[in-house]
């Protein structure tokens, strides 16, 4: 279909590369206009929000950040999310790569039943394990701990992570593996020199992936995190919100403390990103 | 350097799983290169990966140099292995690549930068020592691949299908790169390919396989012209040898092996060997560069003949290929010189020495050991 389609070609080129540019530009401007948005009301008070939602601000109000940061707790839900999620990244990432290369690599009884069984768990719904993992966590002394919401964070990204990184370690050739034993190595070491560098690209993709979802997570921290000093950055950002007033500019100043990391983290793997993306070719 | 030993080693993948190697008993001499050849499927992988310690060995014995290394792991057993896939490693510079197992093995860092130097200067690859595998074409990277074997100086190497990847010129390169080496450093290698044209030209001796037994080992003229069945005298030569099943005969004081489109005397069996074949069938070989259009290039010699039809002509240039139906469903093919005054679907008649015929039983395949053949072996 595209062959032929191709082979038609009735644009010219620069008319083709035109309307591909005017749409990747609409996206963009889609996508990027309620981030611009918000920014422009995180450095607005909420009175002025309201005066005029819209409009460009005419003063800077960068002591927005300054009172987020300070005279509300805010500190303390960046540093609460940082290390849950930083923690919960870490182990999934590890964990999940010995797995994913476990599952790969090794012929043993029971590894398609495993693999089957993990993956299995993706179809479910966050909120069908909400309930039972409360009372896990409540059995275990768990809840309402940031130990716990890590634990709950690294079984929620798990199977995800394993079922990528076993996808792309699955397609390292075997050769390698022999050569590495031959050149001395041991299962450890060959997981370590081998696997892990060359799945850099997968690696990087899962990090990206699981640190964007849980830093953004809402739901389980709400249910599992009932102390204002053990908030992560989504629920810190909900108490903003009270039932009779809304404090619209705090809240985006909060929300624009809360994007840096990920944009951070974004920038520092990207391309490593687009490289497991397009990858496949090991050679 | 090293003797390696296989004693009925075999490999059967699971308690009632197919055997893939069945009971393969071979001695590799020290220095010696010693070439498994076979099809595809032969186990003659399986047998190099179990040597390596890639494979687990069901039974049997393996000794490399003086002990028995069935238990011993890969990396125990000093050998270092090529791959048909060249297995660089992709995130490594090629430089990295080469030092890789020394690193492992604590060698110091001048000792590792000493032999890294020394293998890329001999192989060439001393302006490519900083690059990644992926800006290497396919022979830089084989090289590579035998750089990294060769800066271990283990005992024995081993290459599987080293050259499969590699298009026909730089398999000629690297093919003698190889003989080169194997002069230079005197070391025990084991080669495993299913091209014939290595297996001849690179082997000391060769290692025949056949749905996973040894078929023959001899040296690569030996098993060439004394094939020790119809498997070995198929497989090696190209075009196969020609075979036909035909009658054993006594003609007055002598014996003819006789079919209705082939006849020959045989002159290279002893009598009595003749008289227990008398008036049974055996099946008859003859070597595609034995058969003349010409009865006189045979200078008078007792001379057999094939009577066919021709269904082909290939002319490849130096040579012709005629091939020939001698009876339904049973081709002989011809290599002639360059000019073949024939034409397709001609009745026509091929002559052969007699001393260039084999004779195998007609039930086993085994070949029916003769008088070796003056004309070749002096």
């Amino acid at each position: 279909m595209a062959a032929m389609l191709a082979e038609r070609a009735p644009l010219p080129r620069f008319f083709s590369r035109g309307a591909l540019a005017l749409v990747l530009g609409l996206y963009t401007i889609y996508t990027l206009g309620p981030f611009l948005w918000l920014a422009t009301m995180s450095v607005r008070t909420t009175a002025e929000i309201s005066a005029d939602h819209y409009a460009w601000p005419k003063v800077f109000h960068w002591e927005q950040f300054r009172i987020a940061w300070v005279d509300s707790d805010f500190a303390t839900y960046f540093w609460n999310s940082t290390i849950v999620v930083v923690g919960a990244v870490a182990v999934v990432t590890l964990l999940g790569a010995a797995a994913a290369h476990a599952l790969a690599r090794y012929r043993f009884r029971g590894n398609r039943l495993v693999y089957g069984i993990l993956f299995s768990s993706i179809i479910f719904p966050p909120q069908i394990t909400l309930i039972s993992l409360y009372q896990i966590l409540v059995d275990y002394n768990l809840y309402n701990s940031l130990l716990g919401l890590t634990l709950v964070y690294v079984s929620l990204q798990l199977p995800l992570t394993v079922y990528l990184l076993e996808g792309f370690f699955a397609r390292i050739p075997q050769d390698l593996f022999d050569a590495a034993k031959i050149d001395g190595y041991g299962d450890l070491e060959i997981f370590r020199r081998i696997v892990l560098p060359i799945g850099m690209p997968a690696i990087a993709t899962t990090l990206i992936l699981n640190f964007i979802q849980l830093w953004n997570e809402f739901l389980f921290a709400v249910v599992l995190i009932t102390d204002p000093d053990k908030r992560t950055l989504p629920v810190g950002i909900r108490a903003f919100m009270g039932d009779h007033f809304q404090d619209i500019g705090m809240i985006a100043t909060g929300v624009m403390i809360s994007v840096i990391p990920v944009i951070i983290v974004y920038i520092f793997f990207s391309e490593k990103l687009i490289r497991g993306m397009t990858a496949g070719a090991i050679k | 350097m090293a003797v390696v030993t296989l004693d009925k080693l075999s490999k059967q993948y699971g308690p009632t799983g197919p055997v893939v190697v069945d009971k393969v008993d071979l001695h590799i001499g020290d220095g010696e290169f010693m070439v498994l050849l076979g099809p595809s499927g032969c186990g003659k992988s399986t047998t190099l990966r179990m040597i390596a310690g890639l494979e687990e060995i069901s039974s049997g014995k393996l000794s490399i140099g003086d002990r028995v290394v069935n238990q011993v792991p890969a990396k125990d057993r000093d050998i270092a292995m090529v791959f048909q896939s060249y297995a660089l490693y992709p995130h490594m510079s090629v430089a990295d690549n080469l030092a890789f197992g020394l690193r492992r093995r604590n060698f110091a860092a001048a000792e590792i930068e000493r032999r890294v130097q020394d293998a890329a200067n001999i192989l060439g690859l001393t302006p490519l020592l900083t690059r990644k595998p992926s800006a290497l074409s396919g022979g830089q990277r084989q090289r590579v691949a035998l750089g990294r074997a060769m800066v271990r100086e283990p005992m024995v190497f081993l290459f599987d299908e080293p050259l499969s990847n590699l298009d026909a010129a730089l398999r000629v390169n690297t093919r003698s790169e190889i003989i080169k080496q194997h002069k230079r450093l005197g070391s025990t290698m084991i080669y495993v390919t299913h091209d014939q044209v290595e297996a001849m030209t690179m082997g000391t001796r060769i290692c025949v396989m056949n749905a996973g037994r040894v078929a023959q080992i001899g040296a690569p003229l030996d098993v060439y012209w004394e094939p020790a069945d119809t498997f070995v005298a198929r497989f090696l030569g190209s075009p196969p040898m020609n075979l036909a099943t035909a009658a054993v005969v006594a003609v007055d004081d002598s014996h003819v092996a006789r079919s209705p489109s082939v006849e020959t005397a045989l002159t290279r069996w002893s009598p009595q060997v003749l008289g227990n074949l008398a008036d049974q069938k055996v099946t008859i070989g003859v070597r595609a560069e034995d058969l003349h259009i010409n009865k006189a290039a045979l200078g008078g010699e007792p001379a057999g003949h094939v009577r066919g039809r021709t269904i082909a002509v290939e002319p490849l240039g130096a040579e012709t290929l005629l091939l020939v139906e001698i009876e339904s469903g049973v081709e002989w093919t011809a290599r002639l010189p360059r000019h073949v005054p024939v034409a397709i679907d001609e009745t026509v008649d091929l002559y052969f020495p007699a001393n260039a015929v084999f004779v195998f039983d007609a039930m086993t395949g085994r070949a029916i050991i003769g008088e070796k053949r003056r004309d070749i072996r002096q």
